[in-house]
């Protein structure tokens, strides 16, 4: 029974090395290219085993990166970006979560539901009337200018209500005997409760702010400004003019490395994350 | 004593409304600033002739033109009805059709349901007629183009995902450190951005540097150039976007498949069932719920391709890549018609509330 069940693994696995290969393989490429010589690169890309070996190997696409070019600029952009708006969103989904799951007020519900329904507004539809307002604010290509419209977004708040939801009310009234008022409560008993449900939230932010696209297409319209996702757009238009292939690439890996960290070392979040952010908006 | 009592709790409750509206406030500010009044803007712009430049340069250049704009982007001249003026189309609202009454039958349906369902459909049919007749044209012949190309890419970008999706979750449904190793691999490519994506699949396709050029050149063919071949692009950009989009699908169903009985699978295991019967009677009847939402979602989402026509194509060849979000991008910042533009956002938005709400309602069922 034992070897019939490994023959089936086996045989599963077997069938799964396909697919596997398919999926690994353009990422692996990208990063092989990266690893070649740019001179190489404009001669053949299939230079050992269809380019998936990176011989002959240098280093000199990414040093020649940190040296010059505007990709250190764009990384650094991208980060400030992504823990700015990461920041605000933890505070004000926390803040938000927690009043509309445990606080009374005139009209909750009523506010609930108008909250819950900006989660059927895309970004898309809203990007137009977005640029003109931040052209008259004069908020166009800067940090702010990125980080403002996500906090808008109320997927985290939606997050944040699910899991206050679901914190028993015993602590509370604990807390509340011991003469703790709600601000306290809110920080040294429901924040520590809540690292879980926040850290859904932050890897969620993080990954959309470093990954969008169009709304940084639109409002950072200098380089200088540009956000490393937006700034290997503006590599790819002009290929011709760029430093080589091999740079491209290098770039491409660069951009790549922070979400792929973030995604190997907390997979259980992300994955969570991604699941929740996807079938919420 | 009373009186002072009945203050007190006044006060009490005035204090929690404040101490609520402390907490609130943020977030609610933002909220409204960024999100609620920029949509109200928005739908305010569609019924405008707005250029970007002119009203840059004097607020005052915009004019009223009420639903103008929506009438320049749905309509044309010389419009006439006809029963079937689109047969492709109007065929497979009637297949949809028979599908529901079917399902009805085999009573899967309920009554109000396929009444929706069918009123839905029939209203689709009746717009499906209306085209431009002899010496007539659309007002904007690009629209309906740009949204039956988007439409397409839905239509092949979905099935796929979620058929490749569902097997490979099926298959890697167990606590094997093979399985986690290949879910990690499947699920790596959607943390991935849209231009790192684009960058990977554009050098994939190239015709001269491209991978799939070189191993063809190696066994002797005529590499293909994907991205400007008419019929191959769009293709080019489904593979890509399936390539980059499996992850979330993959999740939503292996969580789906955790709440399959484990009773049920060894019942299946007992009665010597082989693993197709398996996935057939036991895996899908199970997963119908997740099924559909996944396919939902998958909608919403890559209704809203923009990156991938933007960069790897450009909307071309002919304008067979233009999709619905590059085609407002392009007319609000290339053309300055922040209008039409917007006309077409609202449109955007009418299309995803509509699967939003079915999406609502099916994960309501769901609940209940």
């Amino acid at each position: 029974m034992k070897t019939m069940e490994n023959r089936r693994l086996a045989l599963l696995y077997t069938m799964l090395a396909l697919p596997a290969f398919i999926w690994l393989v353009p990422t692996l490429w990208m990063v092989s290219l990266s690893l070649q010589p740019n001179a190489l690169l404009a001669r053949t890309t299939s230079n050992t085993f269809w380019g998936l070996i990176p011989y002959p190997l240098t280093l000199d696409n990414y040093l020649n990166l940190l040296a010059h070019g505007q990709v250190h600029v764009w990384f650094f952009n991208s980060l400030v970006v992504a823990l700015g708006m990461t920041i605000g969103v933890l505070v004000l989904s926390t803040t938000a979560g927690y009043a509309f799951a445990r606080l009374n007020f005139v009209g909750k519900k009523t506010l609930l539901v108008l909250v819950l329904l900006g989660l059927m507004i895309p970004e898309q539809a809203v990007f137009i009337p977005l640029y003109t307002l931040f052209s008259e604010l004069g908020w166009h290509n800067s940090h702010h200018g990125l980080i403002i419209p996500r906090l808008a977004v109320p997927i985290g708040v939606f997050i944040m209500i699910q899991f206050f939801r679901g914190v028993t009310r015993d602590v509370e009234e604990a807390a509340r005997i011991d003469g703790a008022n709600t601000f306290q409560i809110f920080w040294h008993v429901m924040l520590p409760l809540a690292r879980p449900a926040m850290m859904t939230v932050a890897i969620l932010t993080f990954l959309y702010a470093w990954n969008d696209y169009l709304w940084p297409l639109v409002s950072a319209q200098r380089t200088e400004h540009f956000t490393i996702t937006l700034g290997l757009a503006s590599l790819q238009s002009n290929f011709a003019q760029s430093e080589g292939l091999g740079s491209v690439m290098a770039s491409g890996v660069i951009a790549s490395l922070p979400v792929v960290a973030l995604f190997l070392i907390f997979q259980r979040y992300v994955v969570r994350a991604v699941a929740v952010g996807g079938s919420k908006g | 004593m009373f009186e002072q009592f009945k203050t007190d709790l006044r006060w009490a409750g005035v204090r929690q409304n404040l101490v609520a509206w402390v907490f609130l406030l943020p977030f609610v500010f933002v909220y409204v600033a960024f999100l609620i009044y920029p949509f109200c803007r928005g739908v305010w712009i569609s019924l405008h002739d707005w250029n970007l430049l002119a009203v840059t340069f004097n607020p005052d250049a915009k004019t009223f033109i009420g639903l103008d704009n929506y009438l320049r982007l749905f309509w044309g001249t010389e419009m006439t009805w006809r029963a079937w003026a689109r047969p492709v189309l109007q065929g497979l609202c009637v297949l949809a059709a028979l599908f529901c009454v079917w399902r009805y039958r085999t009573g899967e349906l309920r009554w109000s349901t396929l009444w929706q369902c069918l009123m839905a459909l029939l209203l689709l049919m009746f717009f499906f007629g209306w085209a431009p007749g002899e010496g007539g044209r659309w007002f904007d012949r690009r629209f309906w183009p740009t949204v039956g190309n988007t439409v397409f890419f839905v239509a092949m970008v979905v099935p796929a995902i979620t058929l490749i999706s569902l097997l490979l979750a099926t298959a890697l449904n167990r606590e094997t450190r093979g399985a986690a190793f290949l879910r990690t691999l499947f699920f790596l490519s959607q943390v991935l951005s849209v231009t790192v994506v684009t960058l990977i699949w554009q050098m994939m396709f190239s015709a001269r540097q491209g991978l799939l050029a070189n191993v063809v050149r190696e066994f002797g063919g005529v590499p293909l150039s994907w991205l400007a071949e008419p019929g191959f692009a769009m293709a080019a950009i489904v593979i890509a976007t399936v390539w980059w989009s499996i992850g979330i699908a993959m999740v939503l169903f292996l969580a789906g498949l955790q709440d399959i009985p484990q009773e049920m699978q060894e019942a299946a295991k007992l009665d010597r069932a082989n693993s197709v019967q398996a996935f057939w009677y036991i895996i899908l009847p199970n997963l119908k719920r997740t099924i559909t939402l996944v396919v939902i979602l998958q909608i919403i989402l890559h209704f809203q391709v923009f990156g991938q026509a933007h960069l790897m194509t450009q909307g071309g060849p002919n304008d067979q890549t233009q999709v619905l979000v590059r085609y407002i991008y392009q007319t609000a910042f290339r053309d300055s018609d922040l209008g039409i533009a917007s006309a077409m956002a609202v449109f955007l938005f009418v299309i995803m509330s509509v699967f939003s709400a079915v999406q609502f309602m099916v994960s309501r069922e769901d609940e209940q």
